[in-house]
């Protein structure tokens, strides 16, 4: 089943990207406040006229 | 406050509250007070009334109107520095701190301040900090303007001495990196693991060995970083002549990676590095649950956050903003109405009325003639005052009361945790048990020792008692915090179940501080008379005049002729044609006798009439809470006023009780020291930092807030006043949470024995290990959330 | 108006680099028109792709509806049904959500305005082109990837184009925080390129015709590990992302738990791609591998079910909202049905679930939970909250998208129940011996005995789509109501630096400051994997067990085996024995991994409608096969196959058959040196012998004809290991 191997490099890379994107965004303090970005996303910051929301 | 219950409630559309009498309407919407009036005008304005759309009455109330010139210190070139974090030539970067930030509603509008101002750029909410970062044009505003604005909208920023020394709570990441890292290595070491127990057959021998190179690679980061954690503490441990649980679980980690290593290498087995990795991925799973931070209120306040960061200081009758730490002896300070005074200091003009019901629990303020000493941490009421400094801020009294005492280190308090205990008798057992092992089969079969005694090792790792004890006391943080309890760290909570004594503050623990009961005596009291005190009343800002103001009912506002205030002794004034005094017994009646009371007596054209009596306003349940708490434990109270509830709170607290008044700071300290000498240990509930002290000494301090926002003593706990009722069902939690751990730890036991009983005969093989893992780590998780839940459930903390 | 918002799309990129050092409130655009655009076209494959899918479900139960005429019979619309529903209907709708959310979440226009339009023009001529080649018989034969590699090449380009645009868009966004929804979107991406890429490995043998690069279990093993895969993350993380937006949007209220959203998502993605294996229990894959597949299967619940309790209770103490509103309805039974779905996900990947499940209509039930109730459903939501914004009007009809939601939920459970009774049925059927130990049922009896469930599972797919036109027609009033407003204006300040915390000069810091390395960064990591993943290829063989008897197809049997694939055969006949007493007794010997090292690609199957064909060769004559493809209804009678008369007249198409040699020696068949150079010979001489064959039967027809092919292939399928010493069957019993 030498064709795991091929299935086994590409998911690990995969994986490996993602820890690294892991990393970054906790590094960047993306889950510092997890209060805001929840609320926030609520509101578009279309101009006052047609501010619907 | 029956004619208050008459009318009824129409709330304001700011704030909600209650609009009293007086309602204020514009466009049809009903305003409590002018302040809220304003800042709907504003917004109005600005076009961002969506502010009352996205949440109902999202405002908070503006009864009491912020001081003008407050922020203008602002000005203050040194202290713009220290607050603004960036500046390029046209723009500035500061990060205010808004305690009043609570819902949708702030975070929409505090991030569309550019459209109240366009000199603002932007706007970014941190709503678990409770900061608001602005970038604006400093050449168009100045950052006094900005804090303005803010105030002008009800989100009047909270600057204090602290922030000069730009210490942020910021939570350590390490702890993730080390979890990402693990969970990444440990899915895959586990993918590559299952190849073997799943029976991969031996045709496939290449494939075997990838496997098992690519686990011992991706183990190496989990080794030698994610684990890093332990190592570290158990180390400290060891160093400290004393086994905590890490110590035994690094054992484990060793082994096992250690074995797992030979035995790839000599290509005699695959290893145990998913078990590891995987032990430490949960392991650093507990972890981050217990260490859940509350950034929003930090439990270290110090006297730093609670007073101003700058005052006016008077050189050659130049008025200068000055900061604190440039206070230096012999400045003459001006002391503005309702401002702290910060240093030590001699009265050098005008007289002093301080109200240090917050520094030393006296609900009344003090009346200070000139010359006398103030004290810092007192607030003035009325007129300026000048005071020359005698001591300087980080040496008056209180800030060394405060400051004291540093030794008392949380990990020490760790070392008495019982799972420290158990994890070391375990841990012998253990030795013990790999003993006997090798001894055994040195006997009969030398080539099984190693197995065996590794095997031991690796299967006997406490990990699990680790893991109960850590999620479980993740789980009660989570659930107290829920309930607005909030602990400092893992730890409290033992201490908290470990309690026998609690001694209760009265001021503003028990009582809401503010005085509502009111009872008059003397001759009957026509309503015409009524409305002269009222009147009179209207005009002091003394807070028992206050009091009585809203006592009388709505303040009709008349021009009192001649109104003098005495500062200390009353207030008099010619009211509608007749004089009248208000005051202590001794201004009116001008006797001695004090009656261990709060009264203020009154006349009508210097003819003696009546006294109102003043009692404090007990927080709600309070009374039930301590009937609950004398069942179990014994009680104190330790309060910095006057006796004159002694027979009310006697009675409340139980004859046992020992009940004391008049204590300063320092005496309730040492009222603790004595208690825990008598071996008691003591949770001490106190809000003001009087009882600072006291809240250090003790082996849990807990500071009750009216709104956490606000400052609040050092503490090891933090509780919210309406929450208070409840204390006994959180200690009652507290003590769940240790059972809890020990059933969890029970049955991770078992997981124990039937490892033990195949590592002994050095059969242990990987795939075992690899099922008793995750196997007693699941269920351990499901006990102890289960179990902790379902407790907080039945006393609906839930 | 255009231009001028392509200004500022472009200004925006420029101020907002500029800006670092002078910010200021910038107003801009977003770009509504590309929504709108992909909003148009997912309705209208949706609609096609279901009428193909009804069509499909008609012809099995009236095999008329096939029309004798290959485009339209069953073996071409079923992999049209499939590509149109999964990548032209979700496909569209992912980039809809993404379009419109993604511009929201990042406050700027999407990074290029051309981009947009070349990915959206791309993605359609791609889909046109796959509708045709398919119906054309144009197949690799690899489920859900059957686009042949000039098309496959298409989408590696357009999928890139898309990931600049939205790597460009993230990269000038105006808000620090990437919300969780943009985490699920770049999953998508970089997953399913690197999906893409690994299984569409194959060697053209000409324009629109090549062969996979791996051959037999291999195959099969990387076929559903993609497939399995291509669930995950192109019908399932997208969607998590567009439910992680619209969901709170149209409820106005946060998600219940978003630090559970974050979980969710890292949990979902270190684990979810490992399940693939599943999809191939008890065939002729090492049996570790199978198990590999189950425990980690297994182990997806936990994510799967926070992702949908998070955002089930994102509603609680909002029910009443849901009652009236039918945006919320849609929303809300498509994540119950994601729930459902990766529940019984994993269930069927149990070993004994499985092997009552597999190969039955259970399994197209499972899915179409998925697809009708998570997919369409969350669509339909999206649409029906997200036109109305964009066209600045009300929706025409809360009435008739009520209407729309009740027949839908309808057609769903007619869909599914009467399926999930066929799958269920007949695989008992299967299964059940007589007390002598004999098979209780033939094959064709289960089928029939399951045609009413098919009839009503067509009724239930006709409501469904009734529905979706009652959308059209809603959507259609709604949009001639209102007025699009191709570039809606907003304002925001770009990003300022972050000064005060963590400046250490860590590498991710060098990403943090120029995502595009982030980009650049990940694909070459997924290129070095790709460098990986070829060295294996090359000991693929040494490790498959070889069994010496079995040799590489004969010329005609290639060319037969072609026309198989072509016809999409593989879509209703199995070519995997299971070590089941029942399978054995039925088909013969179990299939083992060495049978089928030449198969590129593998013809395994994962639907049994018709009988499995594993040992077809040599069980009846060439005329049977003959008649049974002219009309099958003439040899079985009540049989559900269509007829394939075309087979009969159509002449092989001789010139390719150098080039297929070829191509399976470079993929190292085993065919002598020079062997393309005499290959046709031996073809014709094979030929010839069926041809005489036939005659004897009075049968007539060109030695070759398709149709001669294709029954040299069949009478060849499973037969070379009989010359094998009979190994003892292992039958589960």
């Amino acid at each position: 089943m030498g064709v795991i191997l091929l299935l086994l490099a590409a998911s690990i890379t995969v994986a490996g990207i993602f820890l690294a994107a892991f990393i970054w965004s906790v590094k960047k303090g993306q889950y510092e406040d997890e209060d805001s970005p929840p609320v926030r996303m609520l509101f578009d910051d279309t101009i006052p006229k047609s501010n619907n929301n | 406050m029956k004619k208050e219950a008459v009318h009824q409630k129409t709330t304001c559309y700011h704030c909600g509250e209650d609009c009293g009498k007086q309602i204020i309407m514009v466009e049809q919407k009903n305003f409590c007070c002018d302040g809220c009036k304003l800042v709907y005008q504003i917004l109005n304005k600005g076009g961002l009334c969506d502010y009352y759309e996205l949440t109902k009455n999202p405002g908070s109330s503006r009864k009491i109107s912020v001081r003008k010139d407050k922020f203008l210190f602002l000005e203050d070139n040194k202290i713009k520095q220290s607050l603004i974090t960036y500046s390029s030539e046209t723009q500035t970067h500061v990060s205010f701190y808004l305690p009043q930030m609570h819902c949708s509603s702030c975070l929409w509008l505090l991030e569309n301040l550019h459209r109240l101002d366009e000199h603002i750029v932007t706007s970014k909410v941190n709503f678990s900090r409770k900061e608001a970062d602005i970038v604006f044009n400093h050449n168009k505003i100045s950052l006094r303007n900005v804090a303005e604005l803010l105030a002008s909208i009800g989100y009047e920023p909270y600057i204090s001495f602290k922030d000069i020394k730009k210490d942020k709570p910021h939570f350590d990441k390490s702890k993730l990196y080390k979890l990402g890292v693990a969970g990444f290595a440990f899915i895959n070491i586990m993918l590559m693991s299952f190849p073997e127990y799943l029976g991969i057959d031996t045709k496939e021998q290449i494939l075997v060995n990838m496997f098992r190179y690519l686990n011992l690679l991706l183990s190496l980061p989990v080794f030698f970083y994610s684990a890093s954690e332990f190592y570290v503490s158990a180390w400290k441990s060891i160093r400290h002549k004393y086994l905590n649980i890490d110590a035994p679980i690094v054992l484990a980690v060793i082994v096992t990676f250690g074995r797992s290593v030979y035995e790839v290498v000599t290509g005699t087995g695959g290893g145990y590095f998913d078990s590891m990795s995987g032990i430490v991925f949960f392991m650093l799973i507990g972890r981050v649950l217990q260490d859940k931070t509350y950034e929003q209120l930090s439990f270290d306040r110090d006297y730093t956050s609670y007073f101003p960061i700058a005052v006016t200081r008077l050189n050659k009758q130049e008025e200068e903003t000055v900061t604190l730490p440039d206070i230096k002896l012999d400045d003459t300070l001006l002391i503005h109405n309702e401002e702290l005074i910060p240093a030590d200091g001699i009265l050098t003009r005008g007289t002093a009325l301080i109200d240090y019901s917050f520094v030393t629990g006296e609900s009344l303020p003090v009346k200070k003639e000139m010359g006398e000493i103030v004290y810092a941490g007192g607030k003035q009421i009325g007129s300026n005052i000048e005071i020359l400094v005698i001591k300087e801020v980080a040496q008056s009294y209180l800030t060394k009361l405060w400051n004291r005492d540093e030794s008392k280190s949380t990990d020490s308090k760790k070392q008495h945790s019982f799972v420290n205990l158990i994890a070391r008798y375990f841990t012998w057992i253990v030795f013990s048990i790999a003993a006997i092992a090798a001894i055994y089969w040195s006997f009969n079969d030398p080539s099984k020792i190693w197995n065996s005694v590794t095997a031991v090792m690796i299967i006997a790792c406490p990990c699990a008692l680790l893991l109960s004890n850590t999620f479980t006391n993740g789980n009660v943080l989570r659930i107290l915090g829920r309930n607005k309890f909030y602990l400092r760290s893992a730890t409290t909570i033992e201490s908290i179940a470990n309690a026998n004594h609690i001694v209760f503050d009265k001021t503003g623990t028990l009582t809401s501080g503010s005085y509502h009961d009111i009872e008059y005596v003397g001759k009957p009291l026509p309503l015409a008379y009524k409305r002269k005190l009222a009147i009179l009343t209207s005009h002091s800002i003394h807070p028992l005049s206050k009091a009585l103001a809203s006592y009388f009912g709505s303040a009709v506002h008349e021009d009192v002729i001649g109104y003098t205030e005495w500062p200390g002794h009353g207030i008099e004034g010619i009211v509608e044609g007749d004089l009248v005094s208000l005051g202590s017994r001794k201004f009116i009646l001008d006797d001695n006798d004090v009656l261990d009371e709060t009264a203020v007596y009154f006349s009508i054209e210097e003819q003696y009439y009546g006294k109102f009596i003043f009692r404090n306003q007990y927080r709600h349940n309070v009374l039930m809470l301590i009937s609950q708490l004398r069942k179990s434990y014994s009680l104190s109270l330790l309060s910095g006023d006057n006796a004159g509830e002694r027979q009310f709170l006697t009675g409340m607290f139980g004859k046992h009780a020992s009940v004391l008044f008049h204590q300063k700071p320092n005496d309730k300290l040492e009222v603790i020291k004595q208690m825990q000498t008598n071996g008691d240990h003591v949770i001490m509930l106190g809000d003001g930092l009087n009882d600072a002290g006291a809240l250090k000494q003790a082996d849990v301090g807990i500071a009750v807030s009216d709104n956490s926002n606000n400052f609040t003593p050092a503490s090891d706990a933090i509780i919210e006043a309406d929450q208070l009722p409840k204390l006994a069902k959180f200690i009652r939690l507290c003590k769940i949470n240790k059972r809890v751990v020990m059933l969890s730890f029970i049955i991770s036991i078992l997981y124990n024995i039937i490892g033990i009983y195949f590592s002994v005969q050095g059969t242990l093989s990987p795939m075992i290990a690899a099922i008793l893992m995750p196997a007693s780590s699941l269920s351990i998780l499901l006990v102890t959330f289960g179990s902790s839940t379902y407790f907080a459930r039945r006393m609906g903390l839930v | 108006m255009l231009d001028h918002s392509k200004g500022t799309g472009f200004s925006g990129v420029s101020a907002s680099s500029e800006t670092r050092s002078e910010l200021k409130v910038e107003r801009f655009y977003y770009d509504n028109n590309i929504v709108k655009m992909f909003a148009y076209a997912t309705i209208l494959w949706g609609v096609v792709g279901m009428l193909v899918g009804l069509l499909a479900s008609i012809q099995l139960f009236l095999p008329s509806a096939n029309f004798d005429f290959a485009p339209t019979t069953f073996g071409r619309v079923r992999p049209l049904h499939t590509n149109a529903v999964i990548f032209a209907f979700v496909g569209n709708g992912i980039f809809m959500g993404v379009y419109y959310s993604l511009q929201r979440l990042c406050k700027a226009r999407m990074f290029s305005d051309v981009l947009s339009k070349i990915h959206f023009w791309g993605w359609q001529s791609i889909i046109v082109s796959a509708a045709v080649t398919l119906l054309l018989g144009y197949t690799s034969g690899k489920e859900y990837a059957e686009l042949e590699w000039p098309i496959d090449i298409a989408i590696t380009l357009i999928w890139v184009t898309f990931g600049i645009n939205m790597f460009g868009t993230i990269m000038k966004r105006r808000e620090r925080h990437l919300y969780v929804a943009i985490w699920f979107y770049i999953a998508t991406w970089v997953t399913v390129a690197m999906l893409h890429i690994v299984n569409s490995f194959e060697i053209p043998v000409s324009f629109m015709k090549s062969y996979s690069w791996y051959a037999g279990v291999q195959d099969a093993l990387v076929q559903w590990w993609y497939g399995h895969n291509a669930v995950a993350f192109f019908l399932t993380t997208p969607y998590l992302g567009m439910m992680y937006y619209f969901l709170p949007k149209a409820a106005n209220r946060p998600v219940y738990s978003y630090r559970l959203s974050i979980i969710h998502f890292w949990a979902l993605i270190f684990m979810y791609i490992w399940a693939g294996p599943h999809h191939l229990l008890y065939t002729a894959l090492p049996d570790w591998a199978q198990s590999l597949g189950v425990v980690f299967s297994v182990m997806l619940i936990a994510p799967s079910w926070g992702g949908m309790l998070n955002g089930l209770f994102t509603l609680r103490g909002a029910w009443d909202k849901v009652r009236e509103d039918p945006i919320l309805k849609f929303m809300v039974v498509a994540v119950t049905c994601y729930g459902m779905a990766t529940f019984e996900g994993p269930m069927l990947s149990l070993k004994s679930v499985n092997a009552v499940a597999h190969f039955t209509d259970w399994i197209i039930a499972h899915v179409h939970i998925g697809a009708l109730g998570w997919n369409g459903f969350l669509t339909f939501g999206v649409l029906y909250w997200l036109i109305p914004r964009i066209f600045k009007t009300p929706l025409y009809s809360k009435k008739l998208a009520n209407t729309h939601f009740w027949i839908g939920t309808i057609g769903i459970v007619l869909y599914a129940v009467p399926l999930y009774w066929a799958g269920f049925t007949q695989s008992m059927m299967w299964k059940s011996f007589t007390e002598e130990g004999q098979l209780k049922f033939q094959f064709l009896e289960t089928v029939t005995n399951i045609i009413p469930m098919y009839v009503t599972r067509s009724l239930g797919g006709t409501l469904y789509l009734v529905g979706v036109l009652v959308m059209v027609y809603n959507i259609y009033k709604t949009v001639t109501a209102g007025q699009l407003e191709a570039n809606e204006a907003a304002e925001a300040a770009p990003l300022a630096k972050v000064f005060v915390p963590h400046d250490s000069q860590h590498w991710h810091r060098w990403i943090e400051r120029r995502p595009v390395q982030m980009l650049v960064f990940s694909l070459i990591a997924v290129a070095i994997g790709g460098m990986l993943e070829l060295i294996p290829t090359f000991l693929i063989k040494s490790n498959v067990p070889t069994i010496t008897s079995v040799k590489p197809y004969t010329p005609l049997e290639l060319q037969g085996r072609d026309i198989y694939i072509g016809e999409g055969c593989y879509t209703c006949h199995s070519q995997m024995i299971r070590p089941f007493r029942d399978e054995v007794a039925r088909y013969g010997e179990y299939s083992k991994a060495g049978e089928f090292v030449y198969d590129h690609p593998f013809q395994w199957g994962s639907k049994r409608t018709g009988p499995d064909l594993a040992r077809i060769g040599g069980k009846y004559p060439d005329s049977w096969h003959y008649n049974h493809m002219y009309d099958p209804r003439i040899m079985s009678p009540g049989s559900i196959m269509p007829p394939y008369p075309w087979l009969l007249e159509n002449q092989l198409d001789t010139t390719s058959t150098a080039a297929k040699i070829r191509a399976m020696q470079t993929l190292g068949v085993p065919y002598p040196e020079g062997y393309d150079k005499r290959a046709n010979e031996d073809l014709v001489q094979q030929g010839n012998k069926i041809q005489a064959d036939l005659k004897k039967d009075k049968i007539k027809t060109g030695n070759t004809t398709e149709i001669v092919a294709i029954i040299a292939y069949l009478q060849r399928v499973g037969t070379d290991i009989k010359g094998e010493p009979k190994v003892i069957t292992a039958s589960i019993p």
